[in-house]
């Protein structure tokens, strides 16, 4: 089993490919990798309550840990309460201490 | 230091461009908070974070002097990590890719970043604890 974290900058009102990054990552954590997800940038719109994001939503029901840049939330004005449940808030030191735990860390 | 305390980041996005340059400069921001010495791969339009000789500019449009604007640039952000790195004592390295530094006539870099070639990000990410790749896309 491997360890994955995903940064994903891109959200899927903009950017296409994005059904397939949160096809790749469910299908890892199908697969029994442990897998964690950082919103960033524009990825985290998909995070706010009420907002249509197929892919994130099933990433969510199946149980994917999912957390949104607290900087990125406050640049878009999204306070915590503004986000779906289950959607954690975090900073880039999560990305750090995934490298040093030598965790395959990949930017979408 | 032990490279188990140095990641290697490769970077390709030019200055002023896109979120993505912000997202990066936090990253290495937060790794020297760490204390984990950072060693940078730039190349393509990355090369051109380091150049020398950027301007901030005013806004005539806002009536804002360059003071009052105060127009970020990434040769002094890197310039401030270096400096915080130097303050915890631990390592900051920056290398642009040469081909690419040409391509754009960007060779004036401000002190502490250095010239090389795909080599050395395969000697960073080699002797990393781990490297992380930020495509444009």
């Amino acid at each position: 089993m491997s360890k994955y974290l995903f940064i994903q900058s891109q959200d899927p009102f903009t950017e296409q490919r994005t059904r397939h990054q949160f096809e790749l990552i469910g299908q890892l954590h199908d697969a029994g990798h442990d897998v964690s997800v950082l919103l960033v940038q524009n990825g985290v719109t998909p995070a706010r309550r009420g907002a249509l994001g197929e892919g994130l939503d099933r990433l969510l029901d199946g149980g994917v840990p999912v957390y949104a840049d607290a900087f990125s939330l406050a640049q878009r004005e999204l306070e915590e309460d503004d986000l779906k449940d289950r959607v954690g808030l975090s900073d880039l030191h999560i990305i750090i201490d995934a490298m040093l735990a030598r965790g395959k860390v990949i930017w979408h | 230091m032990s490279h188990d305390r140095i990641l290697t980041f490769a970077f390709m996005e030019p200055p002023f461009e896109s979120e993505r340059t912000i997202t990066f400069f936090r990253l290495l921001d937060a790794a020297l908070d760490r204390d984990v010495g950072v060693r940078v791969f730039a190349y393509e339009g990355a090369v051109a974070l380091a150049f020398a000789h950027q301007q901030p500019h005013g806004n005539a449009v806002h009536g804002r002097d360059s003071g009052e604007e105060a127009h970020p640039l990434t040769k002094d952000w890197i310039q401030a990590l270096q400096e915080k790195a130097q303050a915890r004592r631990i390592g900051f390295e920056w290398i642009n890719c040469g081909l690419c530094v040409d391509e754009r006539g960007v060779n004036d870099v401000i002190d502490g970043c250095g010239r090389g070639g795909p080599p050395d990000l395969w000697r960073y990410a080699s002797e990393a604890r781990n490297t992380l790749t930020i495509g444009t896309r």
